[in-house]
């Protein structure tokens, strides 16, 4: 039932690239609606902000130089200097005012995109929650769970974290860098080449080292997906492992598998940890040569003290957003990325809208009607053809056949779950198509082969078609598909909270609560798909001894592959290669000699 | 934590010059502003050239060794990340094989897969991550407060105080954000399960009409991670905000105090800049280990998740005995056949068992004995506890009440490993191993040539492994499931085979067998296994039809017992039972 994520590190999947980032930014744009004003606002701070950061070291350049100048003046007058309102204090308070404005636009900004981003998350995460209900069967039988599960977490929570980091970071980092290069530029114009040129060397320093990461971390996702896989198949396997006294080889192979894990992730973790100290050292080298060579202009008097400190300041300023770039660009991309992957999902094509004025079937009958109904999965390859007959009220219906012999395409037909691609299903004489999905599928009951229970406890589970049942009625269906006596001894009986990891019931069991569902809902027409394949015959026999109570009166489709099951049908249907080709009772198939009589023969013989 | 250290112990001297070697680089960051300092104090007053470019090369040399310290640091923590995720994975690993499948499933398949791999990276990470990035944090307060001390009292004083309101804050943020932070990791596991729900489950709500419930369900998982994640970013925003106020506030002071300091003469004005920079040096480190401390109690969850397993007592423990007269090692071929028929191979002795966590019996007041070179039979509703016979006999459980012995012995009087060297298991679920056909099939008997192999495979109607392009070789895929339900059955039967034992298990293992394959494996088996105790456990009459002895098992009680035409007379349960599969309601024999 569990679905494992294998262990997934960080560095391989960093690297997707948008296909077309202009557009899918314009169309999160126009998601934003009102929101928009919220990015505006904080755009307009950001701008100011970045002024006074870049102004801020200028001044404080300024007042160092004034301090300076003022404690020569003393010492060579002999007398003692003291910071007073007069003297400095009051451009040092100038100064605490810049800060506390640039202090005061910073939290107003990350303030403001603390909710907007999440807000955004929360509305396309909803819509995305509105969409899988309008997908098509089709989309979920074509792709894995967890890719679009990874759709509605991961991707969103990667746009959520740039939106709000991110897109600050980048909005201040370009103008804190064009600020602090023009500031610079003013300063010395050789010093800052200085301080480009080794720039230079870390940017591209850190774009070998991505390369190189890259590569380490893919081989340790191969490494992390062999241990992965020996972890799983040991633990799934492990009684055939005990029953054949195995222990020591398997040991041995996990021994291996996680030597290899270690090998690799020491090379992968070294090279991700060694990026940041490594740029820090070629950034610490240019600020010791700018460091010389600026107290060499010191000492000529082309610099003043004020001007020297300004100068270190900017170079802290602007190399820590141009290293931090090359990261930056890729956590952008990949964002985008996934604002795409995002938009795909949300484009893809819906089910049929619930007509306006639908058909509507009172007090159902049970009366069905296949007429001439064409279906393929894909319109060009069309599987069935042509398939007629009906179903008067109250009759048993068997559909049996090989695997993909087209016997559950036929449910999904009936109730809708795919549309026919040619002629009608009639229920009661409606045509179903013109019917809402809701007013045709309340008048089914289903109990399918894989059984889907949701977190929470059994009773909400065997309640989820009649949430306002009573316990009584609970318990009742319970007992009518034989499942009261095993819930009874589960710890905490019907109050027991079944949860998707927890193996505590068995897949038999599983089935009896998914058939107790059913039987609470007392449905017009009953489907069971495969419904007692998990179950032993002898408990199938007292289900169907309820069952068949139940059916009293009620048309229902059983297919099953034990034929012991439905040799009382009133109609069997044997199909193979998505076409009927027997229909008729049990003994007139048997007489006919056909396709049936030999599956029967196989099975009895 | 006293887990996490038992895996760090065999590694001090790592972790010991791990942290010296991030200290280097510590050091190293707060030493350059020293030397920018005394290149302005001394450089400028003196008007020395030659002063500045020693202090530059000086500056050259700090940078250096402490990025070379700072490089070594990177590589010794990933190689101790390496090395403590291989021992506890390794660990974790020895530990579940001494689990019994009641041990092993009170944590569950899933959750086991977590903890050896994704528990156990997480804890790697915060290790390593502890030891970057929180265990510098003294040594940068110290020696930044340290150096400031060695330029100015004053100035020192000043530094106290502005890390001690740092430290102040970053504890409060992370008080708070531990617990907003545990409530976000639930909302995302929900929001998971809910989602996963909606997808796994989209017939089943489809069906029944629930599409706008679950919308509602999902809507409201949203909404509350929102909400969480909201109050989180605020959370951060703040304490950024506040950082920045605090290193303001902070910068503004050394400028005034220093000011009047540089001006009675006790520093220089190049000291300004060198104290600005350990301010900030402070602050970095503080907050960044504040993150780190932030994302610590997922680790702790991961470690105790970890240390349950290994500190589960595993509930089977090896008898210290040896089995008496085991016939499979002892004797010879000629010998055995001698003194085949009759002997006692299993003897269930008034056996009860019930799950320690359940209130009623799935087994009670078993008596019956398996006798050499006879087949017996089990068959019985699902739940009524077939499979846990031989689970007890293989010694996955152990009983409630009452005793199992095998070739006399008590199985709790001896070791798992000989007790289980006497049976040749067949279980319910047909599970191969990834490799080869061959590999699999010599899992059963280790020395096993080619000859025996096809041998054992057409006993076992595995004839098809010949047809297949690369046949003992062919590749077998993880679970067997590149093979049908009914080839898998085969060749694990063809594995249990393999092994020369004294009793064969044969748990459920027909029903994916059509009748007539079924019939000729059953022929075949009773040449090959003649002198053998065998065990059959079906849902299927026809498997069992011609058995010596039939028990037939209801809710954990034998109703019945004897051979087929027996019980049809007089035992209602198996005529039910038969009557459920017999053509038309009639039996077919």
């Amino acid at each position: 039932m569990s679905e494992n994520e294998s262990a997934v590190y960080e560095g391989a999947e960093e690297f997707s690239v948008p296909m077309n980032p202009v557009k899918a930014i314009l169309r999160l744009w126009r998601i934003m609606g009102r929101e928009r004003i919220r990015l505006v606002i904080v755009f307009v701070s950001v701008i100011f902000y970045t002024i006074l950061s870049v102004a801020a070291p200028v001044y404080s350049a300024q007042i160092v130089d004034l301090l300076w100048r003022r404690i020569r003046e003393a010492v060579e007058n002999g007398a003692q200097f003291h910071v007073t309102w007069e003297q400095g204090g009051e451009q040092i308070m100038v100064l605490l005012l810049i800060y506390t404005v640039t202090g005061i636009l910073y939290t107003f900004q990350s303030f403001l995109m603390a909710g907007f981003a999440e807000r955004l998350s929360l509305e396309l995460r909803s819509r995305i929650g509105r969409k899988l209900n309008r997908l098509p069967l089709s989309y979920f039988d074509s792709h894995k769970t967890g890719e679009v599960l990874s759709r509605a977490t991961n991707d969103l929570d990667k746009m959520s974290e740039v939106l709000q980091t991110g897109l600050l970071k980048l909005f201040t980092a370009v103008g804190m860098v064009i600020g602090s290069l023009i500031m610079m530029f003013r300063f010395h114009a050789g010093l800052t080449l200085i301080f480009l040129a080794f720039t230079m060397l870390s940017l591209v320093s850190t774009r070998l080292f991505a390369a190189k990461t890259l590569q380490y971390a893919m081989r340790r996702q191969q490494a992390a997906s062999r241990v992965t896989a020996q972890v799983e198949e040991s633990y799934s396997g492990r009684t055939v492992i005990k029953a054949f006294n195995q222990e020591e080889n398997s040991r041995k192979d996990m021994r291996e598998a996680v030597e290899e894990l270690a090998e690799t992730s020491r090379k992968a973790d070294f090279l991700m940890n060694a990026v940041n100290p490594f740029i820090r050292l070629v950034n610490r080298l240019g600020q010791a040569v700018i460091a010389v060579a600026a107290g060499k202009l010191l000492l000529d008097g082309v610099l003043s003290v004020g001007v020297f400190q300004a100068f270190f300041q900017y170079v802290y300023q602007a190399s820590e957003p141009l290293t931090e770039a090359a990261y930056m660009i890729n956590s952008l991309q990949s964002s985008i990325a996934s604002v795409e992957r995002i938009f795909e999902l949300l484009d893809e094509k819906e089910i049929r809208k619930d007509p306006e004025s639908p058909a509507v079937v009172e007090r159902t009958e049970g009366q069905v009607e296949f007429k001439n109904v064409c279906f393929g999965y894909t319109p060009e390859k069309i599987l069935m053809e042509n398939i007629s007959f009906s179903v008067k009220p109250g009759e048993k219906i068997a559909v049996v056949g090989s695997t993909g012999a087209g016997k559950t395409t036929l449910i999904n037909l009936l109730m809708r779950f795919y549309e026919v691609n040619g002629g009608q299903i009639r229920l009661d004489g409606a045509d179903t198509s013109a019917m809402t999905y809701g007013g045709l599928r309340e008048n089914f009951g289903m109990v399918l082969q894989d059984t889907w229970l949701f977190d929470g406890t059994v009773a909400e589970n065997i309640a989820y078609g009649r949430p306002d049942a009573s316990r009584e009625e609970i318990i009742a269906a319970a007992k009518a598909a034989r499942a009261d006596f095993f819930i009874r001894t589960l710890p905490k009986g019907y109050d027991t909270r079944l949860s998707g990891d927890a193996e505590t019931i068995s897949a038999g069991q599983r089935q009896l609560l998914t058939i107790a569902r059913v039987m609470l809902c007392d449905p017009a027409v009953l489907i069971l798909d495969e419904a007692t394949s998990s179950v032993d015959t002898r408990t199938e026999m007292e289900i169907s001894r309820a069952m068949n109570a139940l059916m009293k009166n009620r048309t229902s489709f059983v297919i099953a592959h034990r034929l012991s099951t439905i040799v009382d049908a009133d109609l069997i249907l044997v199909m193979q290669d998505g076409n009927i080709i027997e229909k008729g009772n049990h003994r007139d198939l048997l007489r006919m000699n056909g396709a049936y009589a030999d599956l029967y023969n196989s099975q009895f013989a | 934590m006293k887990m996490i250290f038992r895996f760090l112990k065999p590694y001090r001297w790592l972790c010991f010059f791990t942290i010296l070697v991030m200290l280097l680089d510590v050091a190293g960051g707060l030493l350059v502003p020293r030397l920018t300092a005394d290149m302005i104090n001394i450089g400028v007053e003196s008007k020395n050239l030659d002063y500045i470019i020693g202090k530059g090369i000086a500056m050259l040399a700090v940078t250096v060794f402490s990025g070379a310290g700072a490089l070594l640091g990177s590589w010794l923590c990933a190689d101790l990340s390496a090395k403590i995720g291989r021992d506890m994975r390794n660990a974790v690993y020895d530990k579940s094989l001494t689990l019994s499948a009641h041990d092993f499933a009170q944590f569950g398949t899933g959750s086991m897969i977590t903890r050896t791999l994704n528990d156990i990276n997480i804890i790697q990470q915060s290790v390593v991550w502890c030891i970057q990035m929180v265990l510098p944090v003294p040594a940068v307060c110290v020696m930044g407060v340290g150096m400031a001390f060695a330029i100015d009292t004053v100035m020192g004083f000043l530094l106290i105080a502005v890390t001690v309101l740092i430290i102040v804050l970053a504890v409060l943020v992370t008080r708070r954000a531990s617990e907003i932070f545990g409530r976000l990791q639930k909302l995302l596991d929900r929001m998971n399960v809910v989602l996963r729900e909606n997808m796994t489950g989209v017939r089943v709500i489809r069906a029944f009409c629930k599409e706008r419930a679950e919308e509602q369900r999902m809507r409201k998982a949203f909404e509350d991670y929102a909400d969480t994640s909201i109050s989180a970013n605020l959370l951060f925003a703040g304490l950024e905000s506040a950082a920045f106020f605090v290193i303001n506030i902070c910068i503004v002071s050394i400028l005034w105090i220093g000011g009047d300091r540089i001006g009675a003469g006790y520093m220089e004005i190049g000291d300004i800049t060198a104290l600005t920079e350990y301010s900030i040096m402070i602050l970095f480190y503080i907050i960044m280990a504040q993150m780190v401390i932030i994302l610590l109690p997922r680790a702790r969850v991961c470690i105790c998740r970890i240390r349950e397993v290994l500190e589960k007592e595993p509930e089977i423990t090896d008898g210290p005995g040896m089995m008496r007269g085991g016939t499979t090692d002892a004797q010879s071929g000629s010998e055995r056949a001698e003194k085949a028929v009759g002997k006692e191979t299993v003897c269930f002795q008034n056996v009860s068992f019930r799950f320690p966590d359940a209130d009623e019996y799935a087994l009670s007041g078993l008596d019956f004995v398996c006798r050499q070179g006879q087949t017996t039979a089990v068959i019985g509703g699902t739940g009524s506890g077939k499979s846990t016979i031989a689970k007890l006999i293989l010694r996955f459980y152990d009983v409630t009440e009452g005793a199992v012995r095998v070739n006399g012995t008590d199985v709790r009087d001896i070791s798992q490993k000989e007790l289980r060297s006497h049976i040749a298991y067949v279980p319910q679920k047909a599970w191969l191993f990834s490799g080869t056909i061959a590999e699999n099939l010599r899992q059963g008997n280790e020395q096993a040539g080619e000859d025996e192999m096809r041998r054992v495979l057409k006993t076992a109607q595995a004839d098809f492994v010949s047809g297949l392009s690369n046949g003992l070789d062919a590749h077998v895929s993880q679970g067997g499931t590149n093979f049908s339900g009914g080839q898998k059955q085969r060749l694990s039967i063809a594995r249990a085979l393999m092994k020369k034992a004294d009793l064969y298990i044969f748990d459920d293992s027909f029903s994916a067998l059509d009748f007539k394959t079924d019939a000729a494996l059953r022929r075949a088996l009773k040449k090959e296994v003649a002198d053998a105790a065998v065990l059959i456990i079906a849902q299927r009459i026809n498997t069992i039809l011609d058995a010596d002895q039939i028990l037939v098992l209801d809710e954990g009680r034998i109703v019945g017992c004897g051979t087929h035409g027996e019980l049809m007379a007089n035992c209602p349960v198996y005529r039910e039972i038969a009557q459920s599969q017999m053509k038309g309601g009639k039996a077919n024999v």
